[in-house]
């Protein structure tokens, strides 16, 4: 087992830069999601990491060891890739028993390698079946179990799930989070997906335009963004933003949104932008007097669990998840009184959060 | 439904075109020599008989040509995969400045007629001391066959994902085992398509075997020289023997072609 840290990691393609100067540090046995949308360097990182993409500058260290010049064979690392790369020529015995051949193990100690690796992820009756025999599912299998096999002191998953439909995904989530609970392997994840992320993740890199913007505990991410765009990118449906104008009175700054006033944290600045949770709104019936925000409701989507509901609040959009019992439709004039505890503030001009 | 007959019409009509002839020319080389010039016609094989095949082999010099032929044809094929596959590979998987122009190229070779390059490839072979010899032929249908084999195991190489490559170095390979153990033998059948093809391409070519040698011909350039002489049962007999292989060969690797050229087999 070995941490990983990498230190102002660069990379470039040609003139495009996929990656400016990222830090990370990864704990023994830690669990780490890189997550992003598409195009924001998560792969590149984890490539660089394997050895398989090399950095334009910076370093990479596995355990204590510097690892910029060592070849992917020699740097100890399992990967599972999105396509699973199950060698289709060889059954899923040889598959699973390829890197421990490669180390020159012995055929007495490498059979019952295989087949406890086999078993940790339920293929151990699939054996003797080459890949095209195989599910997609079943492939996945193959590759997380060949990955393990090796007992490698680094785990790095490239979206192992994003092929899979979603219902089997749901399942492989779960399961994969169970074994490597067991395991205790240092694994590097990369996902598009935030639940896939929350989910998994000990701690969660959000990477955004070759840039990690937070680094958290996932409820960190989840209820603390650091910028309006982690804040927009994770959860679903995302954090709504506010924008408000301050006003002072008497010393005192207070957001102005419509009729409402909300007190915010103190300020130099004309503008502050809100970001609250869909969750952290409550909708109360308007007219009674309730301090909050006066809305519209536009639209009612119940989704079973909860409702949907989408409203203007002084000509902004705002989306709230309401219980499933409530009595609103399109048209209703309600009050949406936010958390206090839950409240996040940004700048409007960087997008960062204000502390 | 109207255009589907006549699709197959025309289907029929293309196949009869192309089997017709080959067909007559192996009713000929199977029947005796009295029915070659038989007049009228049987199209139906009557008097099945191999002498017309047993005369053409024990005609002298046809054992030395058909060896020579051979002999040509593997070394094409040795050069042409040897020279081809690493081309191929390295266009497959490996950006460098001029693959565009270097892909263009590899077909431009094929802009040269063979009778243009054969007088200064004849005096160059003399000059090296080469003329006349199985490798001097072997290195000009090498130049014929190789824009195919790059070509072919470039588009071989593309189809097999790179991942299986990472995934192999990840797992301990260097660079070559992850080649040896992982895309060889899922390129394999492919190559060996491609060797044939390079071999059907070397067996086939008469006019440069024609110039380039004069004592060790390969058979298609003896026949072409004994041709005018030959009676015409002996034509028949070496038109089929030329044939056959490379009808072989060709239906083995069909597959591989129609990929090739981008056609999608069922």
């Amino acid at each position: 087992m070995a941490g990983i840290r990498c230190q102002s990691v660069r990379k470039l393609f040609g003139t495009f830069e996929a990656l400016k100067s990222v830090s990370l540090e990864v704990r023994d046995q830690e669990f780490t999601v890189l997550l992003g949308p598409s195009g924001c360097g998560k792969t590149t990182l984890l490539r660089i990491i394997a050895g398989l993409e090399t950095e334009t500058a910076g370093d990479v260290y596995i355990g204590d060891r510097r690892v910029n010049d060592v070849p992917p064979r020699r740097r100890e690392i399992a990967m599972v890739f999105q396509n699973y790369a199950v060698f289709p020529h060889m059954t899923v015995f040889e598959n699973i028993a390829f890197g421990l051949r490669m180390k020159k193990m012995a055929e007495g100690e490498i059979r019952p390698r295989v087949e406890r690796a086999a078993e940790m992820m339920h293929i151990e009756q699939l054996l003797q079946r080459y890949s095209g025999q195989l599910s997609g599912g079943q492939r996945q299998r193959v590759a997380v179990s060949r990955a393990l096999a090796v007992e490698p002191q680094v785990l790095l998953m490239d979206e192992p799930l994003s092929n899979l439909d979603a219902l089997l995904r749901l399942e492989m989530r779960a399961e994969l989070k169970g074994l490597l609970q067991e395991s205790r392997t240092t694994t590097i994840y990369v996902t598009h997906d935030q639940v896939e992320a929350m989910s998994l993740a000990d701690r969660i890199a959000v990477m955004w335009n070759g840039e990690i913007v937070q680094y958290d505990v996932p409820i960190k991410v989840y209820q603390e963004p650091e910028t309006t765009f982690v804040g927009g990118f994770i959860g679903s449906p995302p954090m709504n933003f506010l924008d408000l104008r301050i006003e002072r009175q008497g010393g005192e700054a207070a957001g102005r949104l419509g009729d409402a006033r909300i007190s915010v944290p103190d300020t130099a600045a004309g503008h502050l932008r809100l970001g609250v949770r869909p969750e952290d709104l409550e909708v109360l019936p308007s007219g009674r007097g309730e301090s909050g925000l006066a809305g519209e409701v536009v639209v009612v989507e119940p989704l079973g669990p909860h409702l949907q509901l989408t409203a203007r609040v002084d000509g902004q959009t705002v989306r709230v998840t309401a219980p499933a019992d409530l009595d609103v439709r399109p048209g209703s004039r309600v009050t949406l009184r936010p958390n206090p505890a839950r409240l996040r503030w940004f700048d409007p001009d960087s997008g960062r959060a204000l502390h | 439904m109207r255009t589907r007959w006549l699709w197959v019409a025309l289907a029929l009509l293309l196949s009869f075109w192309v089997l017709f002839p080959i067909y007559v020319i192996a009713l000929s080389a199977f029947s005796n020599r009295a029915e070659i010039s038989a007049w009228p016609k049987s199209f139906l094989p009557e008097h099945f008989s191999l002498e017309t095949i047993a005369f053409f082999f024990g005609v002298e010099g046809v054992w030395k040509a058909t060896l020579n032929s051979v002999i040509v044809a593997v070394m094409t094929m040795v050069f042409s995969i040897g020279l081809g596959a690493p081309a191929g590979y390295a266009l497959a998987r490996f950006g460098f400045s001029g693959k565009d122009a270097y892909r263009l190229l590899i077909l431009l070779t094929r802009a040269f007629p063979i009778a243009i390059l054969a007088l200064p490839l004849t005096i160059r072979f003399i000059e090296l001391g080469i003329y006349d010899t199985p490798l001097a032929v072997a290195l000009v249908h090498t130049a014929l066959a190789l824009p195919f084999a790059i070509l072919v195991s470039y588009s071989l190489f593309l189809g097999i994902p790179r991942e299986f490559e990472e995934a192999a170095w990840t797992l301990g390979c260097t660079r070559i085992q992850a080649f040896r153990k992982v895309v060889l033998p899922l390129a394999l059948p492919g190559m060996a398509a491609t060797a044939i093809f390079a071999f059907v391409i070397s067996w086939n070519e008469v006019f440069a075997a024609a110039v380039l040698t004069l004592q060790n011909r390969t058979l298609t350039a003896y026949l072409l020289t004994r041709l005018v002489e030959a009676p015409l049962y002996f034509q028949f007999a070496g038109g089929f023997f030329l044939i056959v292989p490379s009808l072989i060969f060709i239906f083995a690797v069909r597959k591989y072609l129609f990929s090739m050229w981008g056609i999608a087999s069922r």
